[in-house]
């Protein structure tokens, strides 16, 4: 099992939820595959999408919902065990 | 032609100074963000000050070339590399046909970064600019922000590439960007709507005096700060509204700190170009470059009160440094 980092490339605030009304993209526990939507980064009034580069499991996040976040900031925790 | 492979978050065609001169058509001037980084990059690749080249912003731009060409980036580190090896900032370098360069995200302070290449962006001027005006969708490369497989027509540069590579801006001549939490120091007059009639002396020594934070939600339109419980020196707008911020529409002067209500906004290039807000003070020409080194979110500012002859006297200063004579060869 290994344990890959996912990181934000962009500066801005990081959001869970695609609105505050909705679920959230992904939680810990669920399994992803390779390009899943894991959260948005809001900046200068533009959403980007944070997507996973692996497959796996979601093991913990790293910052909370509307967290100002760095660029390279990591995010999330995805493991590739089956 | 340059091929662009990635076009990143959002680059853009620009030139300086943009649409100017159309402001009373309702046309913002747009242009670079931060033109002292721009201008340089130019100069260093020998082009003129104001050539269009692209405004890279956070990142993520690939671009092959398709002919011999002398290029400079000035502004943001986003960990550039030419056929894969890093290359430096406010520093020419010869390209040749098939070399690709990428740029990474922000690896450290500044938001925004300038690709010069000699002969500029051939791109079809509009009203009398290239600059991108993102809202009006007009300008630049069909009036939008750059994507994979576009083709930038380049012109005929007006300086030997390979006599223009190998130069660099010296080191003191480079700014030093605040970081992140840190603040920038940014010049302003005071404004056409400021104190006796519009605040009290008390609200503007707050502004000139507050480490404003400046918001996420902050783009070339305009640069929002903190909130604000302003004294005011009027109970309300009168015939120009119910709110002592509101005035009868009036146009607004670029860099014009706007205050809708408690909020305070600078308004950027792109911003709105007349509106019915107080606007208290304006940021000084010399000093509009800094904004675009600011990172959404993250920046703060403290504005400098400067008078009108010292803000003139700064634009002077300004055009002065950004000169061929002040480079040297590397």
């Amino acid at each position: 099992m290994a344990e890959h980092t996912i990181k934000s490339p962009l500066p801005g605030i990081f959001y869970r939820r695609p609105s505050p009304d909705a679920e959230p993209f992904v939680k810990e526990g669920d399994t992803i595959a390779p390009g899943t939507v894991i959260g948005l980064v809001g900046v200068m009034k533009t959403f980007h999408q944070i997507t996973s580069d692996v497959g796996g499991k979601v093991v913990r996040f790293l910052v909370e919902n509307e967290e100002a976040i760095r660029p390279g900031q990591p995010i999330a925790v995805v493991s590739d065990e089956a | 032609m340059l091929e662009v492979r990635n076009g990143g978050f959002e680059t853009t065609v620009q030139d300086y100074p943009g649409r100017i001169g159309m402001l009373s058509l309702g046309f913002a001037p747009a242009g670079p963000m931060d033109d002292y980084a721009f201008r340089f990059a130019n100069v260093l690749v020998g082009n003129p000050p104001g050539a269009a080249g692209l405004e890279i912003t956070a990142g993520g731009l690939v671009v092959a070339f398709h002919d011999e060409r002398a290029i400079a980036i000035c502004g943001a580190d986003m960990g550039a590399r030419l056929n894969g090896q890093p290359i430096e900032l406010w520093r020419s370098y010869l390209v040749r046909a098939g070399d690709v360069l990428e740029f990474d995200y922000l690896q450290g302070a500044g938001f925004r970064t300038y690709l010069a290449v000699s002969g500029g962006i051939d791109v079809p001027p509009v009203l009398g600019s290239r600059a991108t005006y993102l809202p009006g969708a007009i300008g630049g490369l069909e009036g939008r922000k750059l994507r994979e497989g576009d083709r930038l027509p380049l012109g005929e540069p007006t300086t030997d590439p390979a006599q223009a590579a190998g130069r660099r801006v010296p080191a003191s001549l480079v700014p030093a960007y605040p970081g992140y939490n840190e603040v920038w120091e940014v010049e302003a007059t005071r404004g056409p709507q400021a104190d006796p009639d519009y605040m009290t002396a008390e609200d503007m020594a707050f502004f000139f005096s507050h480490q404003w934070k400046l918001d996420a939600a902050s783009n070339r339109t305009g640069y929002r700060l903190d909130i604000h419980k302003w004294q005011w020196a009027r109970t309300s707008g009168g015939a120009g509204g119910g709110h002592p911020s509101n005035i009868l529409d009036n146009g607004y002067p670029v860099g014009a700190v706007n205050v809708c209500g408690d909020q305070p906004i600078i308004l950027c290039i792109d911003g709105p170009t007349l509106g019915g807000f107080i606007c208290n003070a304006v940021v000084a020409k010399a000093a509009m470059w800094k904004l675009g080194q600011m990172v959404p979110g993250w920046s703060y500012i403290r504005f400098k009160e400067v008078t009108l002859d010292e803000a003139i006297a700064l634009v002077k200063k300004q055009d002065e440094t950004i000169h061929e004579s002040n480079l040297e060869r590397s």
